[in-house]
């Protein structure tokens, strides 16, 4: 058996090669692999994919009555329609939201400057409240009749 | 006072106010309490959520496919197992006819079949009908507390709570699943939620039992939908995960190994998957992490007896020796054929652009379009807002369960985003998460809270650097309180507005009050009484189901859109003149044909609306090559039903069966006659006869329009 694995040996030279795993490489930490999941869900929400199978426009327009061309920002009476931007926007929204929680729970860290902590709960709760109801405003934008009869 | 006299005292205020016992309990026993009343709370709101349709219209099925299921399952009611499992049905896909035993997931009808019998047994005497429309909010009351066990698994009690309630009104969950969606999804969500409900209780314990509690829960829901390829792919995806983070240990190989060989060889048992668990690409994954973890476990077990030197030299040469062949092994199958590559509709979820260029079938339907932001947002309200939270506390304390929990949120993310009509998938874990985030967060701030009188504050040392806790903690969680009252406000309104309409009957509000629209229903039962029973109804595909089940007469399509070249065919004689239409519609037997017309009611899906599918369809095979889309357009390329229509669109068979007789009818006042309510135009080709069918009934709002084909002469051909 010996031989056979010594054959190949006869014809080549082995190189005097010292490979090693670069040393930048390792596992991602658990918080590096969780803002890239929160980048992605900001893609996928916004509807990207959407936006790359049916081409809408990036803002969509009509003609008032004079005739002149008004842009609008969103696609009405359609629920699963959208133009680019608005939807970019209202999953900066929904972001917007997770992150002011997230920062809330920062600020539970008993070490912290009485003045960061401030900051951050003023931030956190700004967020959170801003997100919330700014994209309750975009839906009604979207469809008038929300929330009516 | 010592205790004896304690227990006196408490016996006594018992005998006088019975209902103070309440206060007298332990702590555990009030909380035991609290959390049975709050979950059975959640599991009695998502039956009567659900209701909304049934209270309005009737307990009728809704939709298309569900009068599917409830034909085959009344069949199975009175037939019994065998005689369903061998169904050869003739009366659809004539002249081809379909397999239907071998060609349908049973779980649900064998599943509404045996709460029929149950009941009858019981002398509960209630019809197959009303267990087929009631079954699926029954089986969201079980979701609610299958979800509640599982976060309980994940996280904690509380999470479980706030994931029961969140899950018992999720709109995404109840479009699928409210009273009369007879459909697959309804009990299929629930079968998911056990099965990873055991599959966590099994990582965590490594425990046969589980494994093989989660092993039969997989075969109830393989049995039940054909989604279960997503279960059969994230669980060894979570496997995989494990093994590269580090965290494979002896549990996860029993789990995996017992789920992988007693599941697949159930799997199997149901004939429409047959041999595929070993056959088709989308199980690969499968059954290479199966091998993957012997040869993972063989190693360790290797490693632990040699000394380091021997160990490195043979683990090096046995990997990349199995390695390479693995990877030349399974190349050579997929060239060869033998294991079919992924098949049209899982594929179009990885390639997203597929189907828009290749299958039109798949691209035409709706619930198969991509997903706007705004379908997110109606379908989940706040859970939106709560996932990234429910994540980063999973990312906090990474353990082997949540990092399960991780993977499905994010793949079903992706895939909620590639198809709509994914966002059912979506559902349970956006309510998991968002219960786990919502739970966190509030019991993080209400440790805070500190209600003692302001006297007894000032003694106490509050911290120096954590000014107002008490008043932000109140603020925070009343905020969480508010949130989930907007929640149940959207999902009750999404609910009744949006998700409860059978589709079958249509309604609309005008200034003299509520009109019912009942079209279908009567069309369908003017088919059953006025028709012989061998009778042949030519229609577009999509109300195959519909006329089978209502008004039991042999269709040429219908919705399960198995054969292409036949739906073709129709396409065909729909988009051609009356003249080439013909000879296809006797060469197919055709006896009756049924076109939906919303001109003069102002429904917007009707076929019309749908012409253009129908022409791209049939210009889809040879047969069909005259057939090109651009004839049916005007010059500047658009689509218009009036005097600038395109002549082909103006002489087709579908435009002179629609507007037939229409020229002459006053729809709207200001506007001359033959006005489309729908296209808003006035039709271009008003007065026509037609010459080969003749029309046999038309419904009171012209919504349905039912023509029967004239036989042709004793001498020579109709002129």
């Amino acid at each position: 058996m010996e031989a056979l694995f010594s054959l190949p040996f006869q014809v080549f030279i082995c190189p005097n090669l010292k490979l090693r795993k670069p040393s930048w490489l390792k596992t991602p930490s658990p918080m590096f692999v969780f803002a890239l999941i929160l980048v992605s869900y900001f893609l996928v929400t916004g509807g990207v994919i959407y936006d790359v199978i049916v081409e809408p426009p990036s803002i969509g327009s009509t003609t008032d009555a004079n005739g002149k061309s008004k842009p609008v920002a969103f696609m009405a009476y359609r629920i699963n329609g959208q133009y680019i931007m608005e939807g970019l926007a209202s999953s900066f929204m929904f972001l917007l939201g997770g992150c002011g929680f997230i920062i809330l729970d920062q600020t539970n860290k008993p070490s912290l400057p009485k003045l960061n902590r401030i900051i951050l709960l003023a931030i956190g709760l700004l967020a959170i409240l801003v997100g919330f109801f700014v994209s309750r405003v975009f839906i009604k934008f979207k469809l008038p009749s929300y929330l009516g009869n | 006072i010592n205790s004896k006299q304690l227990k006196m005292l408490q016996s006594k205020v018992l005998m006088r106010h019975p209902m103070l016992k309440w206060f007298l309990m332990s702590h555990e026993k009030q909380s035991y309490v609290l959390q049975l009343a709050i979950l059975s709370l959640a599991m009695i709101l998502s039956f009567c959520t659900r209701l909304f349709s049934v209270i309005r219209f009737g307990s009728m099925i809704h939709e298309f496919d569900p009068y599917f299921n409830y034909r085959t399952t009344k069949y199975l009611a009175e037939k019994g197992f065998y005689e369903f499992h061998n169904w050869f049905d003739d009366r659809a896909w004539y002249p081809l006819g379909r397999i239907i035993g071998g060609t349908i997931y049973p779980g649900l009808m064998v599943t509404s079949t045996a709460l029929y019998h149950l009941l009858n047994t019981f002398n509960f005497t209630v019809d197959i009908r009303e267990v087929c429309v009631f079954l699926a909010p029954l089986f969201s009351s079980l979701t609610t507390l299958v979800t509640f066990l599982m976060t309980r698994e994940l996280h904690s009690t509380g999470a479980g709570l706030f994931a029961a309630c969140c899950i018992s009104i999720v709109p995404g969950y109840i479009s699928r699943s409210v009273a009369g969606s007879y459909d697959n999804e309804g009990i299929a969500i629930f079968c998911m939620l056990l099965t990873y409900y055991f599959w966590i209780k099994s990582v965590k314990t490594g425990s046969l039992c589980w494994s093989a509690c989660c092993a039969l829960s997989y075969f109830y829901m393989v049995s039940a939908w054909g989604g279960y390829v997503f279960l059969v792919n994230l669980i060894p995806i979570h496997v995989l995960c494990l093994m590269l983070t580090g965290r494979f240990h002896h549990k996860i190989y029993v789990a995996y190994s017992t789920f992988y060989c007693l599941g697949t060889v159930l799997s199997m048992q149901i004939s429409f998957v047959g041999f595929q668990p070993v056959q088709t690409s989308e199980h690969m994954g499968a059954l290479g992490v199966f091998g993957l973890c012997q040869i993972y476990s063989f190693v360790e077990y290797v490693r632990s007896k040699l000394t380091k030197e021997n160990f490195t030299a043979l683990f090096r040469t046995i990997l990349m020796f199995s390695l390479g062949c693995f990877a030349l092994f399974l190349a050579v199958l997929t060239l060869s054929g033998k294991v079919a590559p992924w098949t049209g509709r899982f594929y179009s979820l990885l390639d997203p652009s597929y189907a828009k260029n290749n299958i039109p079938i798949i691209a035409s339907v709706s619930e198969h379009q991509p997903t706007a932001w705004s379908s997110f947002y109606f379908d989940l309200h706040v859970l939106t807002i709560m996932f990234p939270v429910g994540l980063y506390y999973c990312f906090k304390n990474l353990t082997d369960h949540n990092i399960f929990v991780i993977l499905y949120g994010v793949t079903s993310i992706y895939f909620a985003g590639v198809m709509v009509r994914l966002m059912l998938v979506l559902a349970p874990i956006m309510c998991i998460l968002g219960g786990i985030g919502l739970s966190s967060v509030a019991s993080t701030y209400v440790r805070n809270i500190d209600l003692t009188r302001k006297e007894d504050k000032k003694s106490k040392k509050s911290a120096d650097n954590y000014p107002i806790k008490s008043e932000v903690a109140l603020v925070v969680v009343c905020i969480v309180g508010a949130f989930m009252m907007f929640y149940a406000q959207h999902c009750v309104w999404v609910t009744s507005e949006a998700y409860s309409s059978p589709s079958i009957v249509l309604s609309a509000e005008t200034a003299h009050g509520r009109i019912i629209f009942d079209d279908y229903r009567e069309a369908y039962w003017w088919l059953r009484r006025n028709t012989p029973p061998d009778a042949k109804v030519m229609s577009w595909w999509d109300y195959g189901y519909q006329i089978s089940a209502i008004a039991n007469r042999t269709v040429l399509v219908d919705n399960n859109t198995w054969n292409n070249t036949h739906i073709s065919r129709v396409g065909q004689a729909m988009s051609s003149p009356e003249e080439r239409a013909y000879p296809i519609m006797r060469e197919l037997d055709v006896d009756y044909v049924l076109v939906i017309f919303g001109g003069l009611s102002g429904y917007s899906s009707d076929d019309i609306n749908k012409f253009l599918w129908m022409v791209r369809i049939g210009g889809s095979t040879p047969s069909g090559e005259h057939i090109k889309e651009h004839d049916y357009y005007t010059p500047q390329g658009e689509f218009r039903v009036d005097k600038l229509g395109s002549k082909t669109l103006l002489n087709c068979l579908m435009y002179k069966l629609s507007y037939y007789r229409f020229g002459s009818m006053y729809t709207q006042t200001g506007q001359p006659s033959g006005y489309d309510r729908v296209r808003n135009a006035e039709i271009g080709n008003k007065d026509f006869e037609l010459t080969y069918l003749e029309e046999a009934y038309t419904t009171e709002h012209w919504i349905v329009r039912i023509y029967k084909v004239k036989k042709p002469d004793n001498r020579g051909n109709l002129v």
